[in-house]
């Protein structure tokens, strides 16, 4: 590598090494340079992007406006669209604004409430009328709201009753009654029936196929992918080091072997064993970490082992071996210390990856159980509704990009601050 | 066309033709490398095929009886065990595996008709190949391509595109790519479709004799067929090609910028020749060693990411019957595919390595 660039004739690499030994962590993170040519900012924003997807994971209740798993709106609701409520429409001149109002004493003549015939609105209608009645029994126990139900074969026929003072109120969705209001200028819309104002309920990246909120279901995925991506590669990094640690410290027929073996995991497709380990397990977080963690053994395994092999013949290794200690102590105290930036990279990576794959065989449908908000498992079934629900497809996988991009982003700029003279590799 | 002599034409033959090619015409360095080369590849086929088949036996549960069903009597399910030889002790399964892995007789399915399951990898084979190998050759075109031009406008606007397009191709979901090209090409424009190899209604018309759908075909000359199959390729190639190319892109830029920076370049350069020919004749072809290496390490995920393409797009391929195989529990196909893999990977690399030495004299065990 040949330092033609300007920006390393003005810093050549033993003034980086004098400057780095006097400064601190938080002055190398200060100095760190080019990543993809940026300065050290990129740094900044991609370990920001990675608290703030922590925290997210942490807290997802704080930020999601529903529960994940509810059925909160109606199917498939493009993003900022508002639900259509079920209204009751009343002649202005009613007193009548509420479903309340409509009770009346034991005795008197029942309410009359119109609806469209084969609408959910009859039902909705039912179901909350059975529920105030039996609330303002126990109140009150004089009124009682048992309203007679008019089925009428169209919304046209309906409100021309409500008008002609047939019906006292109709139940109907607000924004079937809004597309034809201006014909009938006597009436207007009262309360929504269900009690929801109408500017509640707005769900910002729309619903699915079963009406449950996508932006809850995307906050509460960054935790299954955290949880899975640092699981992961924690569980990666506890065996892959001792392992490579061992195994460059002692060499032999053992490092031979296992060396073997770690290439031969290394080398083939890691989705592809995941899908295999996954497939005998079956689907459960447990297990996916467990097959993921497989994967990244190896890349732990080599790095560690290579720098273990250099760093066991150094002088102070010798010198440490010649006052006695052990096997032990060489590899915790003179040894380990050399490989824990690399293992600080290649951890950070390593997440990305490990999120990547999860989503991956969620996505296939062999990772986690069907139901778990989880970013692969939306995207598999946003695939089926490509045709009349973009905002299901497009949402998750974002998530997934921007996780991994921050991820990745941080493991480059940590390979910056952990090695200034290295240039852009 | 047997299906045994259908795989060792796509793969065998071309890597014994260049290994024997090889072999003949380098030096005796050479062949030691190759042959010390080949001894590394069998132990690894060795390694994983064993791998797979312990994870599958070893773990818990009971292929036959999760493959029948609740509708299995104890009976049913000994009969089945019986035939397919699981009551035999572990050692002889693992033998008859590791035999069937050489000679390509995995043994019969546990799901379905029973079929052998050579036969039905060597229906979808080809049609995992139809999608590898154009994906390939646009992910090295357009990622060294895109390294070179990049190198060349160094610190430029067109640099910098790339490099974030370098970034953000590898943070991308593969499957998620393909999604939003489905959705974009297929859904809103509708210019292209998004599932499947060919028009069905045009697939009857189809003489299936290899299998490739380009080739056969071409063979028939069945132009509308042709042109199907073309329009049905476009997207799943895009999708695995452009998110394989990001690496290329990012790799063969550093090194062209490394190797402009070489001597022989300033005295070419010196002596008049032309800045492209400098970058194209000069530069390029040396930078293209290391770029060679990372195919061979790109393999691996070359068939991972026909695993995800070939489920986005319903493309019938090795990838889609693994995933369709663990659904059902065919844990026979699903062994067996996992070892065609893991053979494939390893005499890709291998073969790539065999290049590799022929272009890079340098390179010795």
């Amino acid at each position: 590598m040949t330092p033609t660039e300007d920006e390393d004739q003005e810093h050549p690499s033993e003034a980086w090494e004098t400057e780095l030994a006097q400064v601190g962590f938080l002055r190398r993170i200060l100095n760190a340079r080019r990543w993809y040519g940026a300065d050290w900012w990129f740094v900044a924003i991609s370990t920001l992007m990675v608290l703030a997807f922590i925290v997210v994971a942490i807290f997802p209740n704080l930020f999601s406006p529903y529960s994940p798993d509810d059925l909160v709106g109606p199917r498939f609701l493009a993003p900022g669209a508002h639900p259509a409520l079920t209204v009751l429409i009343v002649p202005k001149d009613s007193p009548v604004n509420t479903l309340k109002d409509l009770a009346v004493a034991e005795g008197a003549t029942r309410p009359t409430i119109g609806v469209v015939q084969g609408l959910p609105t009859g039902g909705v209608l039912n179901e909350q009328a059975q529920k105030i009645d039996n609330q303002i029994k126990n109140e009150s126990g004089a009124l009682r709201l048992r309203p007679r139900i008019n089925r009428y074969p169209t919304l046209e026929l309906l409100l021309q009753a409500v008008a002609a003072g047939e019906a006292q109120a109709a139940v109907v969705q607000s924004d079937e009654f809004e597309a034809v209001s201006a014909q009938f200028s006597t009436l207007h819309e009262a309360e929504s029936v269900t009690g929801e104002a109408s500017s509640a309920g707005g769900f910002i990246l729309g619903t699915n196929d079963i009406g449950q909120d996508v932006l809850s279901r995307l906050l509460w995925g960054t935790r299954i992918a955290l949880i899975i991506g640092f699981s992961a590669s924690l569980v990666a990094l506890s065996l892959g080091v001792p392992l490579g640690l061992v195994a460059g410290y002692l060499g032999g027929a053992f490092d031979r072997l296992l060396s073997l073996l770690m290439d031969s995991l290394y080398a083939f497709p890691g989705l592809i064993l995941a899908i295999a380990i996954t497939a005998v397990l079956g689907p459960s977080l447990f297990n996916v970490i467990v097959a993921i963690a497989v994967l990244y053994i190896p890349t732990y395994y080599r790095i560690v082992r290579g720098q273990t092999l250099s760093a066991k013949e150094e002088l102070y290794v010798e010198a440490a071996r010649s006052i006695g200690a052990s096997n032990v102590e060489i590899l915790r105290r003179y040894i380990f210390p050399n490989v824990i930036p690399s293992v600080a990279i290649i951890f950070s990576v390593n997440v990305a990856d490990a999120i990547l794959t999860g989503a991956g065989l969620s996505f296939l449908g062999l990772g986690l159980p069907p139901t778990l908000a989880d970013w692969g498992i939306d995207l598999a079934r946003g695939q089926r509704f490509i045709q009349v629900a973009w905002w299901m497809i497009t949402f998750p996988g974002l998530a997934i990009m921007l996780i991994v991009l921050a991820f990745t982003m941080m493991g480059e700029g940590l390979t910056e601050i952990f090695n200034p003279k290295l240039r852009e590799r | 066309m047997s299906p045994l002599a259908l795989i060792a034409l796509f793969i065998g033959v071309p890597t014994i033709l260049l290994m024997a090619y090889v072999f003949a015409r380098g030096s005796a360095g050479l062949r030691r490398y190759i042959l010390t080369r080949i001894g590394l590849t069998l132990p690894m086929i060795f390694i994983l095929a064993s791998l797979v088949f312990f994870v599958m036996r070893v773990l818990p549960g009971d292929p036959v009886s999760s493959a029948l069903g609740p509708k299995g009597t104890p009976e049913e399910v000994q009969r089945i065990r019986g035939q397919l030889g699981l009551n035999d002790p572990l050692l002889v399964q693992y033998g008859r595996f590791l035999g069937g892995m050489f000679t390509l007789q995995f043994g019969d399915s546990l799901v379905g008709g029973h079929r052998p399951i050579v036969d039905e990898m060597s229906e979808r084979f080809p049609a995992t190949l139809e999608l590898v190998i154009p994906a390939s050759i646009l992910a090295l075109l357009t990622g060294v391509l895109g390294g070179a031009l990049a190198a060349s406008h160094r610190k430029d606007a067109l640099d910098y595109g790339l490099r974030i397009y370098s970034v953000i191709i590898y943070s991308l979901p593969l499957f998620w790519f393909g999604l939003m090209l489905q959705l974009v090409f297929g859904v809103w424009l509708r210019w292209l479709p998004i599932s499947g190899r060919i028009d069905p209604v045009l697939g009857t018309t189809l003489v299936h004799a290899t299998n490739l759908y380009t080739l056969d075909s071409l063979l028939s000359a069945n132009a509308p067929a042709f042109q199907s199959v073309i329009l049905h390729l476009i997207l799943p190639t895009v999708t695995l090609g452009l998110i394989l190319s990001g690496v290329f892109v990012r790799l063969t830029r550093i090194n062209v910028i490394e190797t402009l920076q070489a001597d022989y370049i300033v005295a070419a350069r010196a002596r008049g020749i032309r800045e492209h020919v400098l970058l194209y004749g000069h530069a390029l072809t040396n930078a293209m060693i290391p770029v060679i290496t990372l195919i061979g390490l790109q393999v691996a995920i070359l068939l991972a990411g026909a695993v995800l393409t070939e489920t986005v797009f319903s493309w019938p391929g090795l990838g889609s019957y693994l995933v369709e195989r663990i659904s059902s529990r065919d844990y026979t196909a699903v062994q067996s595919v996992i070892a065609m893999f893991a053979m494939l990977v390893a005499f890709i690399s291998l073969a790539v390595d065999v290049i590799y030495s022929l272009l890079d004299p340098r390179v010795r065990y």
